[in-house]
């Protein structure tokens, strides 16, 4: 079965078969979206909340939150996926090193916060999350059921 | 370009030697060989293939570096390497790492770096604060990608490893990474005299 990879920042589209897989997600968040008619599945690698057009004027639309949900959205129905049959899920949103956090919201938990909430302003469910804690995480997308698996090292890997 | 870079490998070799250094006393005088330290700059994107896909475990040893030049600053074993160490630090014969044993790495880890960090503000003249540091155990990628969301990189990193090994029978190496802001190498370059790159 194709399985393709999402490093930092990207986004990445499937349908009808295959998987789509990030590694090592720490801090960022791993955001997937799958239509279940169409069968078709997309996954952004989210590595910060808020873009930040005059220091990162090139980044790809799938490094922040706020531009990163609207481009997975219209990549998805790019593949034939419709907006409200749309289903989320996410995973990552860690603080593997909480000693060293400056303020009271780690960076994880506000990567978390803004994907939710672009999410809720595109009205799309988030129907699963594993987030949070201070564990790094797996994600693997099945594009023709949907599940999503996390894995955590050293723990068994749960469905979401 | 290739000036830049030789300046860069030059403050990893200064700074771990010194951290090494403070390494190999703790450890009774043990020898550590230094291999020649590396500096790229990398591209946002060639960041995502040098994490790689792999699910290696491995422990990092966190620090923030403030001052005058901002910095991020980890030292990296793969896990077979960081219980050896933490075995050898604790007289210890464990098989897996113990909290004890991760408590040791904290402290050997903190120890390196702020040598590290000690010999970059001798040679430069500034002032660098060293952060509490931490310690996670965890896949190398989520690892690395947190130290990159702390540095909140935008679209190009200054990195300087320097990789270490025993030139004896125990199976021991690991790398000390140097991640300096770009705003804390322009520092550290104008203050050296090096601007004209």
């Amino acid at each position: 079965m194709q399985e393709v990879f999402v490093n930092m920042g990207q986004i990445r589209v499937l349908q009808t078969s295959g998987i789509l897989t990030t590694v090592g997600l720490g801090s960022c968040v791993g955001v997937t979206l799958h239509d279940p008619v169409a069968k078709v599945g997309a996954m952004a690698h989210v590595f910060l909340a808020k873009s930040r057009p005059e220091r990162d004027p090139n980044a790809l639309p799938g490094k922040y939150a706020d531009t990163a949900i609207p481009a997975l959205i219209s990549q998805a129905i790019a593949k034939g996926a419709r907006q409200e049959r749309l289903v989320a899920k996410l995973a990552g949103g860690a603080n593997l090193f909480a000693n060293l956090a400056t303020n009271n919201l780690s960076i994880g938990a506000q990567n978390i916060e803004a994907v939710i909430q672009q999410l809720n302003l595109f009205k799309i469910p988030i129907i699963g999350k594993d987030v949070a804690g201070n564990h790094g995480r797996k994600m693997r997308l099945f594009i023709e059921s949907g599940i999503v698996v996390v894995t955590t090292a050293g723990q068994e890997s749960i469905e979401i | 370009m290739d000036a830049k870079l030789d300046f860069l490998r030059e403050l990893g070799n200064i700074g771990a030697s010194h951290g090494t250094t403070a390494l190999s006393k703790m450890l009774h005088g043990e020898r550590l060989t230094l291999v020649v330290p590396e500096a790229e700059m990398l591209s946002f994107s060639e960041l995502g293939n040098f994490i790689g896909e792999t699910e290696e475990i491995v422990a990092g040893v966190y620090v923030r570096m403030t001052g005058d030049a901002e910095g991020h600053m980890a030292f990296i074993l793969p896990y077979p390497s960081a219980v050896t160490l933490a075995n050898m630090l604790t007289m210890g014969s464990d098989t897996e790492l113990t909290e004890i044993g991760k408590s040791a790495l904290l402290e050997v880890g903190n120890i390196m770096i702020t040598s590290y960090i000690n010999a970059l503000s001798a040679l430069t003249n500034l002032t660098l604060y060293p952060s509490v540091p931490d310690i996670a155990i965890d896949i190398s990628a989520a690892i690395w990608q947190s130290i990159l969301v702390n540095a909140e990189i935008a679209d190009q990193v200054t990195l300087i490893k320097t990789i270490f090994t025993t030139p004896n029978k125990i199976e021991l190496s690991g790398r000390i990474i140097f991640l300096p802001t770009e705003a804390g190498f322009a520092k550290i370059a104008e203050v050296l005299g090096l601007e004209e790159f």
